[in-house]
């Protein structure tokens, strides 16, 4: 017995010994940018700390240990006598993460969230610094020319100091990155040839695919909100109140209680009573394209209709839904899908802020540590920088389309120098927050998912198109902006979330004749839990003039 | 020979103290471990507690932020939340305590009762097993197998013909409410059994003898041998555990919650995850904490006594 496991043990040497024989070796290029030329390397070495999102995906290496965390020390960390330490924060629970690097005197020299309120936070708390923009502009010359470029310059304080720099976001009143997908041969089943434009043609042809049995499970997914995000913008009046606006419209706190969530919650309610959605549905929570997500399972399984996620080079569960569905055919869903006279009168979404990434710096970091945070910075936003950490190594990672002479990723490649989750995005986000190439058509190009049977780049640019003819008319508009904190919504928002979470799963599955009675009721709860607090604070800042706006013409008289 | 070794060990003044711990210094070197963890992990944690009397920011520290003395204990005792919580908390703990202690004296006294070794240590592995998995496994199987619509369970109970509507085990309060409590004895009932058995073994055997010569029964045996045999362990545990009765696992109602059972799954943890933690806010987070160690303190020293009164040995 003792021999077989020594001769096993052995075999298994042997093999890990041809496995890293066989290993590639692969080396990826050097960034060869030009830098302002008073940079000098500093004297005594400066380590730097800079998050990074852990989304704990399978397959791709640790996001602060991998091919590119070395290639970027070794590029840039190296030649200017500076150690860049990455820390992990999970996707899903960055506030605590933090909370805990800060209370253990671990701040990341660099602090940056997608939120405003967020960043808030940790400004009124102490955790950052106030800093210079010449200081930073004089450092980083071609981050702070960006700034400008991008009109950004008006979100760099709050509390009447300079917190912030903003990376960019490019095409941020679209919302094309994230594209939701149908069932294309259900449809032409059900008598349609093209996907749904209205409400009422949505509605029949649901219920058409219902009847004919094309799945066994409820057709559609849906799931518990994990976010406090209400997709309520197509419920909204077409001119907006500006007041309700700057009260309720934020991804800090679910704002139940406002009309057009009430709009929104009684048509799930009557969806949910036709048979549309799995009486099931309130077990699994639907954090937007996660990979644990049970209507993503049901969408691979080719069990429901519809199902979006952010586009990339290699999107893992398209992938899966093609190897299971071989003769299935995708669809862009149209954004016209739910309009319908009286509760959706144009289509309307959020689009994003003008910026991405919110940039702060910590208030334990010494001034070389600013300067040398300052400088990743501008390496990282330097075009060759880019080009290298979105694309990789050619041949490799990428190719180039000998058409456009634009590279193209190689969406399954997994060896040692794969891409971390969407091209690096993690990492790059420091400077902007989608990976830019040329127009938008190379652009979406750039990002349209590789490696499928069907090449879904000509759809995306036209779901781009119809997006931009929505913004163009006024209806894609953000949330506003505070030039302040709000207290009362880091006390609160936790717990409205979760009381949202059960009011939602009530309210959608309760007898449609009581859901009037029943949203007055919770709703009521729900400000009596706190978010009574949080709108009157929130009233209060903007009646003092410290919010953003809504974008001209669109606040109603 | 006894008596000599018994006078060698008796630790004596000036030479003899040094001579002692020369003779038996790996004992305490032993010893230090534990006590240093205890220092180390619990009391060098005490200086911290301040935060439950301060509007602790982390950012600013211990120096920089507001001291408001009871003020954030008067914040958390008037928020109804906190009693919602509050409840749930000790109506679940005190029934887990009541259902859930007898179950490990029940099984360590029926699998004493097995004579066939190799039968009694198989069942006692398989006992212990589920000790070993963590709250996420457990509550995600279970979740899995209870689901009212596609769970295995009501599956099987709806073509068996015995319900026709399946039953809402996790996801209707009441349900979830037996079903928690059940899956958490069940988890801890296997390995509760060891200090029983050990506590069983160290019963005289002459006594069984002489119960025997007496004429008890296997069950006479039991009820006058080796419940008296095991009270002082019984008593010990039950101490330790009335001071948990203001604990929360927070891992296990995270795991099992769902957003139908929420008034019943909302206890303190939860209260302190929301309220506290997730805002930052770790001044109320400490503070419920010192409130529950302190009400769990006088528990145990109100239970040490009356176990005292009533002729126990008691813990302290």
């Amino acid at each position: 017995m003792k021999r077989i496991v020594s001769l096993l043990l052995v075999l298994a040497m042997m093999l890990g010994m041809v496995c890293f024989a066989n290993a590639e070796e692969i080396a990826a290029p050097h960034a060869d940018c030009t830098l302002p030329a008073d940079w000098a390397p500093f004297a005594e070495n400066v380590t730097i700390t800079v998050p990074v999102y852990d989304r704990s995906k399978a397959g791709y290496p640790a996001v602060d240990d991998n091919y590119w965390t070395k290639w970027i020390q070794s590029e840039f960390g190296d030649k200017w006598n500076i150690t860049v330490q990455y820390v992990p924060i999970p996707r899903g629970d960055v506030m605590t993460k933090y909370s805990m690097l800060i209370a253990a005197d671990e701040t990341p020299t660099i602090l940056m969230e997608y939120d405003y309120p967020k960043v808030a936070q940790w400004a009124a708390d102490g955790a950052m610094t106030t800093i210079d923009l010449d200081a930073f502009k004089a450092v980083a010359p071609t981050y702070y020319q960006a700034m400008v470029d991008n009109n950004q310059l008006g979100y760099t304080d709050i509390n009447g100091e300079t917190y912030f720099v903003l990376s960019e976001r490019a095409y941020y009143n679209t919302t094309y990155t994230f594209v939701t997908y149908c069932r294309m041969d259900w449809l032409r089943k059900v008598g349609y040839d093209h996907v749904p434009t209205s409400y009422a043609e949505y509605t029949d042809a649901i219920n058409k695919i219902i009847e004919a049995g094309l799945t066994d499970t409820a057709p559609l997914g849906l799931g518990i909100p994990t976010a406090a995000y209400i997709a309520n913008f197509g419920y909204r009046d077409v001119k907006v109140n500006e007041a309700e606006w700057a009260i309720h419209s934020s991804l800090g706190t679910p704002c139940f209680s406002w009309e057009p969530t009430k709009k929104m919650l009684k048509r799930l309610n009557a969806e949910y009573n036709q048979g549309w959605y799995s009486k099931e549905f309130d077990l699994s929570m639907n954090s937007s394209g996660a990979s644990t997500d049970q209507q993503q399972t049901d969408f691979v399984n080719g069990k429901i209709f519809s199902y979006g996620g952010y586009m990339g080079s290699n999107v893992a569960w398209m992938n899966a839904f093609y190897e299971n569905n071989p003769d299935a055919e995708l669809a862009i869903v149209s954004s016209y899908q739910g309009v319908e006279e009286g509760v959706m009168d144009a289509p309307q979404f959020r689009s994003d802020n003008p910026f991405g990434m919110i940039v702060g710096f910590s208030s334990l970091a010494t001034e070389d540590q600013l300067k040398a945070a300052w400088m990743l910075m501008e390496w990282m936003i330097q075009p060759e920088t880019l080009y290298v950490l979105e694309n990789g190594i050619e041949g490799v990672t990428y190719t180039i389309d000998e058409a456009t002479g634009l590279p193209v990723v190689i969406g399954d490649y997994m060896g040692e120098g794969m891409l971390n989750h969407n091209m690096n995005i993690d990492m790059t986000c420091l400077v902007h927050a989608v990976k830019k190439t040329g127009t938008i058509e190379q652009t979406i190009a750039g990002i349209a998912p590789q490696g499928l049977p069907v090449d879904f780049t000509d759809a995306m640019i036209a779901n781009y198109y119809e997006l931009k003819e929505i913004a163009d008319a006024g209806n894609a508009y953000s949330d506003p902006i505070f030039a302040c904190s709000i207290d009362s919504e880091s006390e609160y928002s936790a717990t409205l979330l979760s009381l949202y979470q059960v009011d939602y799963a009530k309210l959608i599955k309760c007898d449609p004749a009581e859901f009037d009675a029943l949203y007055d009721e919770l709703s009521q709860e729900f400000l009596d839990a706190g978010y009574q607090e949080i709108i009157d604070e929130r009233l209060a800042a903007y009646e003092a003039g410290k919010t953003t706006k809504l974008p001209a013409g669109k606040a109603a008289e | 020979m006894t008596k000599s070794r018994q006078v060698v060990n008796q630790p004596r003044r000036g030479n003899g103290t040094l001579n002692y711990l020369r003779n038996h210094w790996q004992l305490y070197m032993l010893l230090m471990i534990p006590v240093a963890f205890v220092i180390i992990f619990k009391y060098a944690a005490y200086p911290g507690l301040r935060m439950a009397f301060m509007d602790y920011k982390p950012a600013k520290g211990y120096a920089g932020s507001k001291w408001l003395g009871f003020g954030m204990f008067e914040k958390v005792f008037k928020d109804k939340d906190f009693f919602t919580a509050l409840k749930n908390s000790l109506v679940f703990n005190f029934l887990d305590l009541g259902l859930g202690f007898p179950v490990p004296v029940i099984l360590a006294i029926m699998l004493d009762q097995l004579r066939f070794r190799r039968f009694k240590r198989i069942n006692q592995t398989i006992l212990y097993l589920p000790h070993f998995l963590s709250w996420v496994i457990i509550a995600s199987v279970a979740l899995n197998l209870f689901k009212p619509q596609s769970g295995l369970v009501n599956i099987l109970l709806r073509d068996a013909g015995l319900v026709e509507e399946g039953i809402p085990f996790l996801t209707e309060k009441w349900h979830w409410f037996w079903t928690y409590l059940l899956i958490g004895i069940w988890q801890n009932m296997g390995w509760g059994t060891i200090i029983y058995l050990a506590a069983i073994t160290g019963i005289d055997t002459s006594l069984y003898e002489a119960a025997t010569i007496d004429g008890a029964g296997r069950m006479g045996r039991i009820w006058h041998v080796t419940l008296p045999g095991i009270r002082p362990t019984m008593v010990t545990m039950l101490i330790m555990n009335l001071g948990r009765v203001m604990g929360s696992n927070f891992e296990r109602l995270s795991a099992f919650a769902n957003v139908n059972v929420r008034d019943f799954q909302y206890q303190l943890a939860i209260y302190v995850y929301e309220k506290g933690l997730a805002g930052s806010n770790f001044s109320k987070a400490t503070a419920v904490g010192l409130f529950q160690s302190l009400v769990g303190l006088i528990l145990v020293v109100a239970a040490d006594w009356v176990a005292k009164r009533l002729g126990e040995d008691g813990l302290l």
